[in-house]
Parts: C-alpha cells; sequence; structure tokens
C-alpha cells in the first residue's frame, strides 16, 4: 500500500510538474508581457511620452512649424496658450473635471483647452482625440507634475 | 534645499534686517467711481466709467511742496492693427483716462514693453496712440521693445533708457534693467526675429537671467542719489521688479543684491515696476517696490516666491479681455505720502475678498518648459 502510494503521489507529482512545463512551453510565450519591464521598455514608453510632450510644449508656446505640422490653428491674434499661462500656471489640469463657469457646464481639461482656442486665441476648435489635443493635454499634465490632485475645484 | 530656497534665505537675511523697513507712507486702493457714474443716470454709465480717471496713480509729495499726481501705463504689447486690436483698443482707453484724468497728472511714466515683438511699426503705433496724452511723458524700456534691434528703434523714439529728474521735492529715476542680458544669440547664430522670439517668452529657458541693472547703471545712480538728502522721497521707475520674486519669469534684477547697497541709505524709497502685469507689494531692506497691472493681459502669479506682503489681486474672467488689466495713479500728498490707485477696468474689488477669489488658493507645482532647449527645434 505503501509502495503505492508512494507510487501515485510520485506520478500525480510528476504530472503537475509535466503540465507546468507545457504551460510555461506552449502559453508562456504568448504571455512574455508578463516579465519584468526592462529599462529598453521603460525608456521607449517614456521616449513616446516626452515626445508628445515636446510636441504640446510647441503647440502651447505658439510654434507655427507644429502647428501647422500636426494641422491645427490654435490661434489667430498672435496670442499663444503660454502668454497667459507660462509653464502652464493657472491651467489647474488636477481640477478637471468641473463645472467651468465661462462655459456654463461640466467640462473636461480638453473642453477648456478648446474654449481657450476659440475664445482668446480666436483660433479653430481641434479634435478632442486628435494628435494635437493629445500633445497639448500631455504637456499641460506633465508640466503640472506633483500637484495634488482636487477634481471639481473652482 | 533648492538653489532658489538658498537665494531667498539669503535675500531675507541681507535684507530684512530688525528695524530697516522703508517709511510706512503708503497706500494701495481702488477707488470706486460707480456712485459718481449713478449720479449721471444709466444712458451715460458706460461713457462715464470709460472716460472717468479710473487710475492706477500713485501720489506722491513732499512736505514742502505742493501735492500732486502722476500716472502710469505699461505692458501693452502692441501687436501691428492687421493682427490683434485688442490690445490697440485698450491702449488707446488707458492714454484717453490718462488724459481725462482732474486735476491732471503732472506727467505719465510708460513703464516698458509697449511692442510685442520690438518690431518698428509697433513701437510707432505705441508713439501715435500715446500722443493722445498731452501731459509730460517719460518712458523706459521692456524686454519686448529691445531685443528685435537691441534697442536701436526704441532709442530712436525716446532717447536715454535711464534718467533722472526732480519734481516738487521728489527724485524720479527711470532704470533700464532689460538691455544688459547676457549674449545668448551670437554663438547660436540666431537671427533677430529668433533672439526677439526668445526674449519674448515668459517662460522661456534660452534667453536665462536676462534683468539686471549693470555695474554701469549702479554707479550711475549712486552718483545721482549722492546729493539727495537721505530723508526726501525717491522714486524709482524700472520695467522689473528690483528684488527677487520668481528668477524663472524674471521677476526680478539678478543684481538686486547692489542695487540695495546703493539704496540703503535713503529711508522713502519706492520702487515702481512693471513686467509681472499684476498686483504686487514687498519691502526689502528701506525699499518698497509695487507692482502695475499690464493693459494687455494678466498673467497669474508664479507658483513660488510671492511676497507675504502682498494683498493678492483678485482671480480674473479669461474671457473678459478688460479683466485683471489697467492702468494706475500715484498721488503724493504734503506729508511724503505715497498712494496708488489701481484702475482696473471692470472689476469694483481688484483685491481677493475670499479664498476662491485667489488664484493662490490652489496650489501648483510646476515645471519649466524643454522645447526650446532642444535649438533648433
Amino acid at each position: 500500500m505503501t509502495d503505492r502510494t508512494t507510487l501515485l503521489t510520485f506520478l500525480s507529482r510528476a504530472s503537475l510538474a509535466g503540465m507546468l512545463a507545457a504551460v510555461a512551453l506552449f502559453v508562456g510565450p504568448a504571455a512574455a508581457h508578463k516579465d519584468p519591464v526592462t529599462p529598453q521598455q521603460l525608456k521607449a514608453y517614456q521616449d513616446a511620452f516626452m515626445e508628445q510632450v515636446r510636441k504640446g510644449d510647441l503647440l502651447f508656446h505658439g510654434d507655427d512649424a507644429t502647428a501647422k505640422q500636426m494641422g491645427v490653428t490654435l490661434s489667430t491674434t498672435g496670442m499663444a496658450c503660454a502668454m497667459c499661462h507660462p509653464m502652464t500656471s493657472d491651467t489647474h489640469p488636477q481640477s478637471f473635471p468641473k463645472f467651468q463657469a465661462q462655459m456654463t457646464k461640466f467640462a473636461t481639461l480638453r473642453d477648456m483647452i478648446n474654449w481657450c482656442i476659440e475664445k482668446p486665441n480666436q483660433g479653430e476648435k481641434i479634435d478632442p482625440d486628435s494628435d494635437a489635443m493629445k500633445a497639448l493635454e500631455a504637456y499641460i499634465y506633465w508640466s503640472n507634475t506633483g500637484s495634488v490632485l482636487v477634481p471639481g475645484r473652482y | 534645499m533648492s538653489e532658489l530656497d538658498k537665494v531667498r534665505r539669503e535675500m531675507a537675511a541681507v535684507l530684512q534686517q530688525p528695524g530697516a523697513r522703508p517709511d510706512p507712507a503708503l497706500r494701495l486702493t481702488r477707488r470706486t467711481f460707480i456712485h459718481r457714474s449713478c449720479l449721471f443716470g444709466a444712458a451715460t454709465v458706460a461713457e462715464t466709467f470709460a472716460w472717468w480717471p479710473l487710475l492706477n496713480t500713485i501720489d506722491v509729495a513732499y512736505a514742502a511742496e505742493a501735492p500732486f499726481k502722476f500716472a502710469w501705463i505699461s505692458d501693452t504689447h502692441l501687436y501691428p492693427k492687421s493682427l490683434n486690436t485688442r490690445f490697440v483698443d485698450k491702449t488707446i482707453r488707458a492714454v484717453k483716462e490718462v488724459q481725462a484724468m482732474n486735476p491732471p497728472a503732472d506727467f505719465l511714466i510708460f513703464g516698458g514693453d509697449l511692442a510685442q515683438l520690438g518690431k518698428i511699426e509697433e513701437l510707432e503705433l505705441g508713439v501715435e496712440i500715446l500722443k493722445d496724452a498731452k501731459i509730460r511723458k517719460v518712458y523706459i524700456p521692456g524686454e519686448h521693445d529691445w531685443y528685435l534691434d537691441l534697442g536701436k528703434k526704441w532709442g530712436e523714439l525716446f532717447g536715454e533708457a535711464h534718467w533722472t529728474f526732480d519734481h516738487k521735492g521728489v527724485r524720479f529715476i527711470g532704470l533700464d534693467t532689460v538691455s544688459r542680458a547676457p549674449d545668448y544669440w551670437t554663438m547660436r547664430k540666431m537671427t533677430p526675429e529668433e533672439r526677439m522670439g526668445h526674449m519674448a517668452t515668459l517662460d522661456g529657458t534660452v534667453a536665462g537671467p536676462w534683468a539686471g541693472v549693470g555695474r554701469d547703471q549702479l554707479d550711475w545712480l549712486q552718483k545721482t542719489l549722492a546729493n539727495w538728502d537721505r530723508n526726501r522721497p525717491v522714486v524709482i521707475f524700472s520695467h522689473n521688479p528690483l528684488y527677487e520674486y520668481y528668477p524663472p519669469w524674471n521677476f526680478w534684477v539678478r543684481d538686486w543684491r547692489d542695487v540695495n547697497e546703493v539704496l540703503k541709505p535713503y529711508t522713502k524709497v519706492t520702487n515702481i515696476h512693471g513686467h509681472v502685469h499684476q498686483v504686487l507689494y514687498n519691502e526689502i531692506g528701506t525699499m518698497r517696490s509695487v507692482g502695475m497691472l499690464a493693459t494687455s493681459w494678466p498673467w497669474p502669479y508664479a507658483p513660488e516666491g510671492v511676497p507675504k506682503l502682498t494683498k493678492p489681486m483678485i482671480r480674473v474672467d479669461p474671457g473678459d479681455p478688460y479683466d485683471g488689466v489697467g492702468w494706475e495713479t500715484w498721488n503724493v500728498s504734503a506729508k511724503d505720502e505715497l498712494e496708488t490707485e489701481y484702475i482696473m477696468w471692470g472689476r469694483k474689488q481688484v483685491f481677493v475678498q475670499s479664498d476662491a477669489d485667489s488664484s493662490l488658493s490652489q496650489p501648483e507645482i510646476l515645471r519649466p518648459r524643454i522645447a526650446d532647449s532642444q535649438w533648433p527645434y
């Protein structure tokens, strides 16, 4: 009895190990993204982000070449976002979404960006999902890194 | 401790010695003329409001002589009319209001940044508009006036960038805090337009710490004050504040220590400055410093360094081009008292009334921009 139990235990353990090996062999490669992140990957992710920050910075500061390249007209008055918001001050991305008095509606940061483009800058409103909007958003959030989230704050 | 913190601590240690304060004779006000407007009836309210001297004035007087007023306008940032008439309209309004002051101001000081990009047509447009103020006018330059042609056109139009005159017992001094920027353009082979572009970007990182008085001008200042009674009022006009508020935006002069050294013996020094586009008040040693509004647009307060003595201006409506901007009158009384009045268009209250009124109630942590340091783009 004892030998039989030992044999069964051995076989079940062996089959479990075999199954695990099979999982590792066949399923494993498909789940390679679960490996710890590599420094190269981190750099690639960061570079992708910072490229958007850089483009957003240029758009925010009224760089004509970047605006043209991205197909947007953010201003027709010579005004750029940064003229009222140096270093993105007073944009308060951490307070959105919130009721925005100028628009008399519950608004996102993207709504507010478009309001500034249309009103003070007298430019052309941009698609909220466009590359230019994402870049502007990336720059504004990046520049406010460390500010405390206070959604809804006036 | 950050570099900025270290310098701030040094500034406090050097300047805020026990007992070192300017003479307390200063008031900041925003008189409201609404009741007078009402006397004229609703139909004329708009006209009255537009023409009544709702001015940022500073009245300066010396005991022995008559009280008087003068007016300050600055930071009009004129673009050519073809591009943007909004700033032109506001400049015209300010100049008309100065001219309508009753009793009239003895003179108008224009505190710099007449133009936006230093163009000849922008500067000439400014001269044209300012002609409507028939009183005496004096000028100091701003960086926006200077860095397209390094002050050539400005000099042709307005003469020397620093000067002094005595008026009814007060010594007035105009300083040039903009023309002594370290050369950031030659090595990089910038065009004049590129040089101007970097200078015109408040949060740019390329032009660096450009604001300064310079050794030569400090020596001139010392000489100019040498024969002046140390207890009589001195008013110094400068584009940038003569202390350190926020260097990344050149809300300072880099040689504030030397400026303070020169001014230390004088007990009634008032520095009136532009550039910040906001209400500011500070005391540094025996000098007080008062920030003036722009006519063009208001800047937010810097994320740190706002002087504790400043009662902040009210948070403004970005949808109203006339909000948060205007000009100032100064009264000089017979008791050496200086009183400044902020004429902020469209506001009865210039100063914050509650936390919610203040942009400072929402703290920000901000990073400097990056894209302009990757030259060329």
